[in-house]
């Protein structure tokens, strides 16, 4: 229990709709079973619409976060536009890293975090393709609940953004408290 | 996986970390099988129209050494029945005295009126299956396990070609193809390639299984550092078993390794 | 490099086998020579209805890596007349270490077939249920690492699923998923069996929504589901494949299903 991966809990997912994508995370922080805060998001904002969720050790989420936001601030400056307009090309678009780096482009959706087992089970039988946004936010909703209530370290509520071409929708999700 | 007989029965490697040998260094008046010694490696068996083929090679190796060259690893059950042997030897020639015992008994209880209706016993492949079955998990509740993975080729009580395998833990299960040791991960793709299924299996004549078994009993010896290109095939159907102890790998062609690159100090 | 690994637990890849926390024995212990266990990969999953329930489990049996066998039943009828169980009652799925799982199956067997012998009646699967945690906790200190659910038919016709732990620790339920994947379908099942997180739209906001309300799942929703939750499960999961066998206990006996499943 004591692996840096696991201290702290939290579960994140990210899917992909139609012209649209969604990403949520749980509001758990916890010292091993101890629950510390109900509101401790883990979703990041890099611009218009770029978001990255992280899972993991909290102190490092925030060095990682910040670290993150210091590199797109100073690539702002360099190249005087917003980061990622060309790269992102308002696709709907998801990735997921390791905590090593290697990259996990799928075309369905991600997930992280302590509820990984859970979620894979969850997105794996409520996904299809082609969902429209609120469709999309039903079923990563349903997908992130359900896979953190029968997860320890994760829960609380959560967060869930859908990224449109024009809009982003964040909603909050309130989940059971135990 | 490590296939080798000496990681049989041990907590995996790459789940519990690097399995401590100093376990093994006791005082203890008892001694029981803690670990293999003389071991024989795969042994890969395939089923076909009319019955089963079971083959393994004629090597027992002391660890790294090519100690006994000349080990028969299949051995017949009352005429009608075969189990070839993988892992340790001794407990191997402990079994195979067992099973002869069993043999002897069952023939004198079958006897008689069933010799004369061309029944040679009462115990089909699939009961020996069985038998062995519990025989090896009793061991290894006993934390006394015989150090073996087996197969058992033969008939069942319908006549059908039965195919099965025994671990020292007493795990028992059937396929269309199985290999034990190394043969589970470079024989039993080939296999699997002719005889997927049961139906697929069903489809299969003698002549084709046995060019199968041929072509397998190559492969290992050509990347299966214990083994030996002296081996033993048998042929189980309704008619008995034919099992042949002297055969020869044919036609190797070791072409192929001009082909391997990329290790040494070979750069090219 | 275990220590980047993701998984919660193990540091390791997330095998069944690998789920309890690891603390290395203390020094001098003499501990395991032969280590007596393996894990055989694989799930079960049950679900009881109104007037049925369904077991079922996938059929492959691996060590390892190594696919051993693409057809090894791990649902079983249990306490039938004869051998060939045709008029069985109750279901017991075994998932863990093959070989205990089916020495348990042959010991409840040969018990439920006893006392049909001795009371002329076949077992309830309440009795039998009890039975089988007696069975596990037996060997306490030797465990029988399987993990074991029962189905059938209750006094009152309804469905029945008892789950249990390896050392003989029960419940009845309605719905339970074990082995390997037991994790990616608990899930599942809590949303769509008990309709957790599910809430009547416009009922109220965050707390105050109301809970949709459960309704038992016909015979067809629940086999469909049963499907849904494994071929997900085969899609994440190397250890589950190749079969689904589905044994279906109604009034009028035991009806199995065989389906496939991918054999990647």
């Amino acid at each position: 229990m004591s692996s840096p991966f696991s201290i702290n809990g939290g579960a994140c997912v990210a899917m992909v709709g139609k012209d649209c994508v969604a990403i949520a995370c749980d509001l758990r922080l916890g010292l091993q079973a101890l629950t510390v805060s109900n509101n401790f998001p883990k979703i990041f904002q890099y611009g218009d619409n770029v978001f990255l969720g992280l899972t993991g050790l909290a102190t490092d989420l925030s060095t990682v976060s910040d670290l993150f936001r210091y590199k797109v601030n100073m690539y702002r400056l360099r190249e005087e536009r917003n980061i990622a307009p060309k790269t992102f090309a308002n696709l709907p678009f998801i990735c997921g890293f390791d905590s090593i780096g290697c990259i996990d482009f799928a075309a369905d959706f991600i997930v992280s975090g302590t509820a990984t087992d859970q979620l894979y089970g969850m997105c794996e039988s409520l996904w299809e393709p082609n969902l429209a946004p609120e469709d999309l936010f039903e079923t990563i909703s349903q997908a992130l609940m359900s896979a953190v209530d029968r997860d320890a370290l994760s829960g609380w509520g959560a967060y869930v953004y859908i990224i449109e071409k024009d809009k982003v929708t964040k909603r909050l999700l309130k989940g059971r408290q135990d | 996986m490590d296939h080798r007989p000496q990681a049989w029965g041990r907590p995996r490697d790459d789940v519990y970390g690097a399995y401590d040998y100093s376990y093994l260094q006791s005082g203890g008046p008892k001694q029981m099988t803690q670990s293999p010694v003389v071991t024989g490696t795969s042994v890969i068996g395939i089923k076909f129209k009319d019955g089963v083929i079971l083959a393994a090679d004629n090597l027992a190796s002391y660890g790294s050494l090519a100690r006994f060259t000349d080990v028969k690893r299949l051995r017949v059950f009352l005429g009608t029945s075969v189990v070839g042997f993988g892992g340790d030897v001794s407990d191997m020639q402990y079994l195979d005295r067992h099973l002869n015992e069993l043999a002897i008994d069952e023939s004198y209880e079958g006897g008689g009126a069933q010799e004369e209706h061309g029944e040679k016993g009462k115990l089909n492949a699939a009961n020996l299956h069985t038998y062995l079955h519990k025989l090896m998990y009793r061991r290894r509740n006993d934390f006394d396990p015989l150090w073996n993975q087996v197969l058992v080729a033969g008939l069942d009580a319908a006549g059908k070609p039965h195919l099965s395998s025994v671990d020292l833990r007493g795990t028992a299960f059937t396929s269309p193809s199985l290999a034990t040791g190394f043969g589970a991960a470079l024989a039993q793709p080939i296999m699997r390639k002719y005889a997927a299924t049961e139906e697929d299996a069903a489809r299969l004549t003698r002549d084709q299984a046995v060019k199968v078994v041929q072509d397998c009993m190559k492969v290992l010896y050509y990347r299966d550092a214990r083994s030996l290109d002296k081996y033993s095939i048998a042929v189980v159907t309704k008619d008995g078993v034919e099992l042949k102890e002297d055969e020869q790998l044919e036609k190797q062609s070791w072409a192929f390794a001009e082909q391997i690159r990329g290790y040494g100090t070979q750069t090219v | 490099m275990a220590m980047f690994s993701q998984n919660p637990l193990m540091n390791g890849p997330n095998y069944s086998f690998s789920d309890a926390p690891k603390t290395s024995a203390p020094e001098g212990s003499r501990e395991h020579r032969f280590d007596p266990y393996t894990d055989n990969g694989g799930s079960t999953l049950a679900i009881a209805g109104a007037d049925f329930a369904i077991m079922a489990g996938d059929t492959r049996l691996t060590s390892g890596y190594s696919i051993n066998s693409r057809h090894h039943p791990k649902v079983f009828k249990i306490g039938g007349t004869t051998a060939d169980q045709h008029d069985a009652t109750i279901v017991l799925s075994v998932v863990g270490f093959a070989a205990d799982g089916e020495a348990l199956k042959e010991r409840l067997d040969s018990i439920c077939k006893m006392y049909r012998y001795r009371h002329g009646k076949p077992m309830s699967v309440k009795a039998c249920a009890q039975r089988l945690s007696t069975i596990l906790y037996q060997k306490r200190f030797f465990p029988y690492y399987a993990y074991a659910i029962l189905g059938g038919l209750d006094e009152a016709g309804k469905g029945a699923v008892y789950s249990y732990d390896p050392v003989g620790s029960y419940e009845r339920e309605q719905c339970r998923a074990g082995g390997a994947a037991a994790s990616l379908i608990m899930p599942f099942l809590d949303n769509q069996v008990n309709f957790k997180n599910q809430y009547v739209p416009g009922s109220g906001e965050g707390h105050a929504l109301q809970e949709r309300e459960r309704r038992p799942l016909s015979r067809n929703e629940v086999e469909i589901l049963v499907k849904d939750a494994f071929d997900g499960a085969v899609e994440r999961h190397i250890e589950v494949g190749d079969g689904l066998q589905m044994m279906v206990i109604t009034s009028n006996g035991v009806e199995e299903i065989l389906l496939p499943l991918k054999k990647d």
